[in-house]
């Protein structure tokens, strides 16, 4: 049930930045392919707390790009899409991750229908 | 905030930047405090608590546990009998501990001061998911146990590619099941290629010397950090 909590992680820094939960017409997020965050599992989760937050049902849109690394021992600059992957030129695994393991919550685009709290 | 009726709001926010400001904070305490802190990561029943135990009995009051698991204090009460001081978090449901209840968990212990040189946070069991939560450690401790299988390490890349240590634990059952050690140090090599790896059984005290000196080494490096508090 983890992606559950991480669902609720990504409507709460939503709600926090909004002062407070809006109908959406879209969530942008980030996520590194060594982040070890499950795109797909994500997605099943997020739909019924979006809904459960007063969120309104916006699209999960995922961004999932390649990580960027460093060799160590030839310095060759190359990208992964996994943890398995060494240099293409030497083989080494000794690496530097510059970018993969990110995990952000980008932007959400308002759904302008109007807010999901009455009116006072 | 005063925010549109519609548009696109930025909001680039880090999902873990919360659990890592905690972590940050368990790190400058663990660090004025002149302590080595380690994260000790693997499924339900691959012998933490049966390590702790056995290092429980060598350090003593020098060593403070705190516990994660969903229920019970049964952890806690074993390292406690054993000779060194438990806090049992119970996260009711989490299936990871995070640094927020660490520093409640450390606040609760009191460390500076109290002769403390070596924490020792057993993670709740599971493979996947503690992997992902900095909780202020210095190093993330990773057991994987004879009976587990030797296949192991590169079905969970997450968890195996960020420890330090490697500990492949219930050396004593060798002559009981197949258990390739040589190609399970390799698949972590692979991932990791700097992990430290010890064999050891802590029922029988096999290989344990190993790792206590590695253990004693590095909190004599971390006693070298103490500092006042901030």
């Amino acid at each position: 049930m983890h992606e559950l909590s991480i669902a609720r992680d990504i409507t709460g820094i939503i709600a926090r930045v909004l002062g407070g939960p809006r109908r959406l017409d879209r969530v942008n997020v980030t996520i590194g392919p060594l982040s070890g965050i499950s795109p797909e599992s994500l997605r099943f989760c997020f739909a019924e707390v979006a809904r459960a937050e007063g969120l309104g049902e916006p699209e999960l849109c995922i961004s999932e790009p390649s990580a960027s690394l460093v060799c160590l021992d030839c310095r060759r600059e190359y990208s992964t899409g996994n943890f398995y992957d060494g240099c293409p030129d030497c083989g080494s695994m000794m690496r530097k991750i510059v970018t993969g393991t990110e995990f952000t919550v980008d932007s959400v685009e308002l759904d302008d229908g109007g807010d999901g709290r009455d009116d006072r | 905030m005063i925010v549109e009726r519609s548009g696109s709001v930025q909001i680039t926010t880090s999902v873990m930047g919360r659990n890592d400001r905690f972590a940050a904070l368990n790190r400058e305490c663990i660090r004025a405090a002149g302590i080595f802190a380690l994260n000790l990561i693997s499924s339900p029943g691959a012998g933490k608590t049966t390590l702790l135990e056995a290092m429980a009995r060598r350090y003593g009051g020098r060593m403070a546990v705190i516990e994660g698991d969903v229920r019970t204090r049964r952890d806690a009460e074993r390292v406690e009998k054993a000779g060194s001081r438990a806090f049992q978090i119970e996260t009711g449901g989490a299936c990871h501990l995070d640094a927020e209840m660490v520093g409640k968990a450390m606040e609760t212990l009191d460390l500076p001061g109290s002769g403390v040189r070596l924490l020792v946070i057993e993670n709740v069991g599971n493979l996947i998911c503690p992997s992902g939560y900095d909780l202020g450690e210095d190093m993330k401790v990773g057991i994987l146990s004879i009976p587990e299988g030797d296949d192991k390490v590169l079905k969970y890349p997450s968890l195996f590619s960020r420890i330090s240590v490697l500990l492949i634990s219930k050396t004593d059952l060798f002559p009981h099941l197949d258990f390739d050690v040589k190609r399970a140090v390799m698949e972590c090599r692979s991932l990791n290629p700097d992990v430290r790896v010890f064999t050891v059984s802590a029922k029988t005290g096999d290989g344990m010397e190993g790792f206590f000196g590695f253990i004693d080494e590095a909190a004599e490096s971390a006693s070298t950090r103490r500092g006042s508090m901030p």
